[in-house]
């Protein structure tokens, strides 16, 4: 009996202990880039609530913007200072993180207590190496459509095409009546590649990018590469893309404007367009604005469901350098609870939670989830998805085959070359 | 206490010629004000340029403990690099033209400001050309994206109202004329900056000399040509070094505007160095890139400085 209650003093004490160990306060840095609209209070109230209910933890939240942001992230990582907490977009540079050793393996995190299940399935997989995960999905879904303007296609009396050679006759009478049938806002190089994802899907599935990404047998030489670079050619030569579009600014609204003074009738861009219609031309959202899916291409391989996006967006890491890893993850856990959520969906977002598509009351927000639902694959964008170093090439390539520069051929070698030296070397 | 003193005068006299040359008793309080700036010289430029050297023999990621000691293979790969020949011949067009341009112009526009005789309007214009050196790059940067968006820009629209629809170009989008797009950006952007220099230096000529020339007869094509512009001939020198090694480390105006594009077209040594170092994640070469850079624009400068001695002058 006495030893019993020494026990149960010893374990009171070593209770106490921890309690009095658990009230010192700590301080959680949190960088994160949902800068603008209503995207700061969407972490900070996650932060706040955390912060009511663990009042011994102070929460520094810093909002910074996206490219800014990558140059920061990097410099601070390089000179061992990174914040606890932090966001990436999956893919390549995370994998270049992980390498480094700079992310904590969330894996146990995520698994204790089904937390994986709270997900969409396709939303880890972009934070996910060799079976262990390393992010949260956070933020959006995002996929690329086509949208254009209902005016245009009603002027001409055209239908949203379901093939490509459907589309190529739209851009044809397009290009007859001097419209352009795509507006393009190249500088940046990355909206380029949207239009060259989807055909290499379309033509062979999603597959032979993963296999040549990865070097698991096939090489970025493979026919379908090099026939989706002749089709976007033949586009370019068509007249399909607006004038002078490898100098246009996406950032300032520079392909955008041409759909809004009917001057071109269709984009291919991420769905987190809407959120630009609508701000920059609410008119124009509620009575002409339309999308549909990147139609089939004839005698391809692809399923025409598969998208090309992304599910979960931004991904939330904690930082090796982090002395206190289990409050910074449940201090992630709050950024994606029911209330948040919610709030996200309030403010035109689709979260990658599981029974997302049951909260959606935007029509056009249900359509996006349902071509997501449909998927048999999500293809994450190339750049992302590549490791950095190969992503700008890519990129660079895009902008000079949309150019004219180089042959489709050329493009499929001169990748395939970066490839083979970034995994020989 | 007589001594004693002359002991001491005597110590340190023996101490002064002891020390170096230019030593004297203001030295230490010299040193004392200048340690401030030195201290903050020595921290943030010369200390990260001798990193920039260590760092381009290794192989680095910028953000993984570990790097690879690679010797001199990221020089070999700069040497036989061909986007950055291509940035560096870029580079020598913009210095070329920018010296070129610039400088007539703003010469021109400082001697019409300073024979502008009514005040008011001398004032008026001096603060309308020196609008664009208030503006931020960046801001400026994006006022003539919109300037030259060939469907909606101000630019086509006037070609198109002037009857001259043919001459209008893809500024921006067509390799063979971004770079000169942009170059006549950076040139409206810089003519004040050497126009107020210029201007500065013209004034400073004492109003006799003008006086003299005029009774023996020299019209005022003559006085600046045989007079004003040879007396402010250092001040020319300081603004075409100051142009050259401007133009050879340039970067925000393009980084803007193309970031360096289409294809390379607009590529520059200075956002070339920022795509490695960091979107691309090779800080190593990037690093490379930024040490040749600083070679390249080091020796330029000496090599200038010493070719033009000879118009040094104290104005």
């Amino acid at each position: 009996m006495r030893k019993l209650s020494l026990l149960v003093m010893i374990l009171l004490m070593v209770g106490a202990g921890a309690a009095v160990a658990q009230d010192e306060p700590i301080t959680i840095d949190l960088w994160h880039i949902q800068s603008t609209g209503d995207g700061p209070q969407l972490i900070q109230q996650a932060a706040d609530r955390y912060m009511a209910d663990n009042p011994h933890v102070t929460v520094e939240v810093v909002p910074m913007q996206n490219d800014p942001y990558k140059t920061r992230i990097l410099t601070a990582m390089g000179a061992g200072d990174p914040p606890c907490i932090f966001i990436s977009w999956g893919g390549g540079p995370l994998y270049e993180y992980v390498q480094a050793n700079q992310v904590v393996d969330l894996t146990d995190y995520m698994t204790a207590d089904n937390y994986t299940e709270h997900f969409l399935p396709a939303s880890l997989s972009n934070a996910t190496f060799d079976g262990r995960i390393y992010g949260v999905p956070v933020e959006n879904t995002a996929i690329a459509v086509l949208f254009y303007n209902k005016a245009i296609f009603e002027e001409y009396g055209l239908e949203p095409p379901e093939t490509w050679d459907e589309l190529l006759t739209i851009v044809d009478t397009l290009v007859e009546n001097g419209i352009a049938p795509f507006s393009l806002a190249n500088r940046t190089k990355w909206p380029s590649s949207m239009y060259y994802m989807y055909l290499v899907d379309r033509i062979a599935g999603p597959e032979v990018f993963a296999s040549a990404a990865n070097r698991t047998g096939e090489t970025f030489t493979h026919p379908a590469f090099v026939q989706a670079g002749e089709m976007i050619q033949d586009l370019v030569n068509r007249g399909g893309f607006i004038e002078g579009f490898n100098g246009l600014d996406y950032d300032t609204g520079q392909s955008r404007m041409p759909i809004y003074a009917n001057q071109a009738a269709m984009t291919l861009m991420g769905s987190w367009e809407l959120g630009n219609f609508l701000s920059e031309n609410p008119d124009f959202y509620e009575n002409d604005l339309g999308f549909f899916p990147f139609p089939a291409v004839e005698g391809g391989e692809g399923n025409p469901t598969n998208v090309v996006g992304t599910v979960g967006d931004n991904y939330y890491h904690i930082s090796t350098a982090c002395e206190h890893p289990d409050e910074a993850f449940e201090l992630i856990q709050y950024l994606i609870d029911d209330e948040s959520v919610a709030l996200r969906i309030e403010s035109g977002r689709i979260p990658p939670v599981a029974g997302v598509a049951e909260l959606l009351e935007d029509p056009i927000q249900q359509e996006i989830m349902r071509m997501v639902e449909a998927a048999e694959s999500v293809q994450l964008w190339y750049d992302q998805y590549l490791p950095p170093e190969l992503g700008e090439v890519h990129k660079d390539l895009m902008q000079a085959l949309f150019a004219g520069e180089i042959t489709p051929e050329e493009q499929a070698e001169q990748m395939e070359a970066a490839v083979a030296e970034y995994f020989g070397a | 206490m007589d001594t004693t003193t002359a002991a001491a005068e005597r110590g340190i006299t023996r101490a002064t010629r002891r020390k170096l040359p230019g030593w004297n008793e203001y030295t230490p309080t010299i040193i004392l004000f200048l340690l401030p700036t030195l201290v903050f010289m020595v921290l943030f430029v010369v200390w990260p340029i001798i990193n920039s050297f260590e760092l381009s023999l290794y192989q680095w990621n910028g953000i993984s403990p570990t790097r690879d000691y690679i010797g001199l293979n990221n020089w070999t790969r700069l040497i036989s690099d061909r986007v950055f020949w291509k940035a560096f011949g870029n580079n020598l067009i913009v210095v070329v033209l920018s010296i070129a341009v610039q400088m007539p112009l703003a010469l021109l526009l400082a001697i019409m400001l300073e024979r502008t005789t009514n005040l008011v309007v001398a004032r008026f214009l001096k603060t309308v050309y020196f609008f664009p050196m208030l503006m931020s790059s960046v801001a400026i940067g994006i006022l003539f994206k919109y300037i030259y968006d060939p469907s909606f820009g101000p630019l086509s629209q006037a070609l198109k109202a002037l009857g001259l629809a043919s001459l209008n170009r893809q500024w921006l989008g067509d390799p063979g004329i971004v770079l000169y797009s942009i170059i006549a950006v950076i040139c409206w952007q810089y003519i004040p900056f050497y126009m107020i220099l210029f201007l500065a230096a013209l004034t400073g000529i004492p109003e006799d000399l003008r006086d003299a020339a005029r009774i023996d007869g020299a019209n005022e094509g003559q006085y600046y040509r045989y007079i004003a512009v040879p007396i402010i001939s250092g001040t020319l020198r300081t603004a075409v070094v100051l142009s050259l090694i401007g133009s050879l480390k340039y970067f925000d105006l393009i980084w803007v505007m193309s970031e360096g594009g289409p294809n390379n077209a607009s590529e520059l040594m200075a956002t070339y160095m920022y795509k490695k170092a960091f979107p691309s994640f090779e800080m190593g070469y990037g690093s490379t890139v930024a040490s040749a850079l600083f070679l390249i624009v080091m020796g330029v400068g000496l090599i200038t400085m010493k070719l033009t001695r000879r118009f040094e002058t104290k104005v």
